[in-house]
Parts: structure tokens; C-alpha cells; sequence
């Protein structure tokens, strides 16, 4: 009799391990799996230099949604992101690839505009602004082409 | 004989939906081609480029400018969120605040132009929106990005916004402009864009009464 109690207490701790360390690898993955939330919109960018899968969407620093994946249609990168329900995109909103910091990660953000259309879901942002490749630009003005 | 009849309306009908898109068949690179040649032809005319014509070649860059870009529609993107609640007063106002704000910025800054080459890389229609691809080659062989978004306007492809080596005017302006509203108003906000403006005349008849 003690001993199956004992058994029992071990095996509901393991039980309670596994769920611990799956809700951990959910959540640090980032993965969303079973009944992804929110709607999925779509955006067209010339390059999208060290954004990834993941990366956050923010309107104001706040995360409003994540970049679910990034594809290539007609040599241009598709990126498709996740936005949470309730937060509405007005048809002229703006999406930005801009850097934590100066060297920081990827991450895009989205001024919203002033349209009354909204973007429907898996309707598309069409203004977008590429990141500034800062080496790129600091070779042309500082040394300049031959 | 009924199917025949039926395929010949279908036909009529498709024909008629292409129609419309035929009709405005003018590509927006051409017409922004077209405007931008007139602003070189304004800035190499010799007779304009006298001591003291400063004031006719600008008001003959605004004129085109006028042409080519829907200054309401950047003005209103600009606002963003705070272009709704604006009285119509308020937003003819804006615009025009807005319309001398780039011409102290950009008309001023292309009478520099001393023969710069303007390569037109092509464009993407979307919609009742493009984007035309342009290439500014300066002296120093630097090449700089420019691209042109423009809208449908009846007949007519009109600029809202200017993408320079990746960063939108638009979006530029808006930030700025979200910052001061929310931090102070947009009465304020207003009331800086008459005093730069007070500022940049009070500027120029000073230096045309130096010469």
C-alpha cells in the first residue's frame, strides 16, 4: 500500500516534469501549434535582410503578432505574419523592417494608418519600407563607386 | 442557337469590363517620365537660371509638382490615425502646411540639379497602386534608389509617396508627426509648421535683398 502511494507521487511528479518542458519548448520554439490564433496577412518586401521566422510584429513597441513564415514569390521575399485578433491594420499602414538597437534583431514594425478600409485577413500590406543595408549604404557615400 | 446568343453577351460584357483598363493604358512610368522632364527643362532653362529668378523657377516646380503629385493623399497618410477627426477646414489647412513643408525640404534641394542622369528601372502595377523603380546616377557615379508610389486619379497616375534608398517619405513624416501629436496636439503641431515656414520667408527675403 505505502509503496504504490509512493509510485503514484513519482509518476504524477514525472507527468508534471513532461508538461513543464513541453509548455517550455512551446513557448521558447515559439511555436504555435493547435488553433493558431488571430489572422494571417501577407507582405511583399524587396529583401528582408535577417528577419526571421518568429520575429515579432509590434505596432508602438508593443507585439501585436509574429512573422509565421518567409518565403520567395517572384524574387522578392514574401513574409506572411500572424497578427493577434483585435488589433486592426488600416489599408495604408506602413510595415518596417527596422533593428533592435544598432545591432540588435530584426523585427517588424507597423505604423498604422488612417484609412477606414482595413487590411482583410490574408489580404496584404502593400506599402513597405526594405531595412537600410547600413554597410551598403556606408561603402557608397564613403568610398563611392569606380 | 440560345447558347450562341448567351456566349455573345458574355462577350459584350468581357468587353466591356476591358475597356476601362484599355482607356487608361497610360503607363504611370510615362507620365512620371514626362513631368520629371519638364521640372529638367525648367531647371536647365537659361533664362531662369538668372540672379534673381529664383522665386519664378520655384513657383514653375511647384506648378509641375502640382501635376504629378496628390499632395492631399501624402498629407493624409501622414497624419494616419489623426487625419479622421480633422475638420474639412483643418485638413485644407494641413495640406497646404503640408505642400509648403516639401517644398522648403525637396524643390529647394533639386535646384541643385547640375545634370544628374535618371535611369527608369520599370514598374509594378497593383491594383489601382505602382511603384516605378528609378536610378539617380550622381557625378561621383553614386547610385541612389528613388522609387515612385503612385494611385489612380481618374485617367491620371499621381505620386503619394517617395521611397529614397529605402526609407518612405510618408512614413518618415508620420512617425514625426504621431510623436508631436501625442506628446503635445495637433494644434500644436500646426502651430510650428506656420512658424518654420514664417521662418524660412523671413530667410528668403533677407537673402534676396542682400543681392
Amino acid at each position: 500500500m505505502e509503496r504504490s502511494r509512493v509510485n503514484i507521487a513519482v509518476g504524477l511528479f514525472v507527468l508534471i516534469g513532461i508538461a513543464g518542458l513541453a509548455y517550455l519548448s512551446i513557448q521558447l520554439g515559439r511555436v504555435s501549434f493547435l488553433g493558431a490564433t488571430g489572422y494571417v496577412v501577407t507582405a511583399d518586401f524587396p529583401s528582408v535582410g535577417g528577419l526571421k521566422a518568429g520575429s515579432t510584429v509590434e505596432i508602438a513597441g508593443v507585439e501585436i503578432g509574429r512573422v509565421e513564415a518567409i518565403g520567395l514569390a517572384d524574387y522578392q521575399a514574401r513574409v506572411t505574419l500572424r497578427i493577434h485578433a483585435g488589433v486592426n491594420l488600416q489599408e495604408d499602414s506602413i510595415a518596417s523592417i527596422k533593428t533592435k538597437g544598432l545591432i540588435g534583431e530584426k523585427y517588424l514594425r507597423i505604423s498604422p494608418g488612417g484609412s477606414d478600409r482595413l487590411i482583410p485577413p490574408r489580404g496584404k500590406i502593400r506599402e513597405v519600407e526594405a531595412p537600410v543595408d547600413f554597410e551598403e549604404l556606408l561603402s557608397k557615400y564613403i568610398f563611392g563607386k569606380i | 442557337m440560345t447558347i450562341g446568343r448567351r456566349g455573345l453577351v458574355f462577350a459584350a460584357g468581357l468587353v466591356l469590363l476591358l475597356v476601362p483598363a484599355e482607356v487608361r493604358a497610360v503607363q504611370p512610368t510615362d507620365q512620371l517620365r514626362t513631368q520629371i522632364d519638364r521640372v529638367l527643362r525648367v531647371l536647365e532653362d537659361p533664362e531662369l537660371k538668372k540672379e534673381g529668378k529664383v522665386k519664378a523657377r520655384r513657383a514653375a516646380v511647384r506648378k509641375i509638382a502640382n501635376d504629378i503629385f496628390d499632395f492631399s493623399e501624402t498629407a493624409k497618410r501622414s497624419l494616419a490615425r489623426h487625419w479622421p477627426p480633422r475638420t474639412p477646414a483643418e485638413r485644407e489647412e494641413f495640406v497646404t502646411l503640408f505642400a509648403d513643408l516639401l517644398e522648403r525640404g525637396y524643390i529647394s534641394k533639386i535646384e541643385v540639379y547640375g545634370g544628374e542622369k535618371i535611369a527608369y528601372l520599370g514598374e509594378t502595377i497593383e491594383g489601382d497602386l505602382a511603384t516605378v523603380r528609378t536610378k539617380i546616377t550622381t557625378k561621383q557615379q553614386t547610385d541612389i534608389p528613388i522609387d515612385y508610389r503612385m494611385l489612380v486619379r481618374g485617367e491620371k497616375w499621381l505620386v503619394y509617396d517617395v521611397i529614397i534608398e529605402g526609407v518612405s517619405l510618408i512614413a518618415n513624416y508620420r512617425t514625426q508627426f504621431n510623436k508631436i501629436i501625442t506628446t503635445s496636439s495637433y494644434q500644436e503641431l500646426v502651430r510650428r509648421m506656420k512658424t518654420k515656414q514664417e521662418e524660412f520667408d523671413e530667410d528668403e527675403r533677407k537673402r534676396t535683398s542682400q543681392r
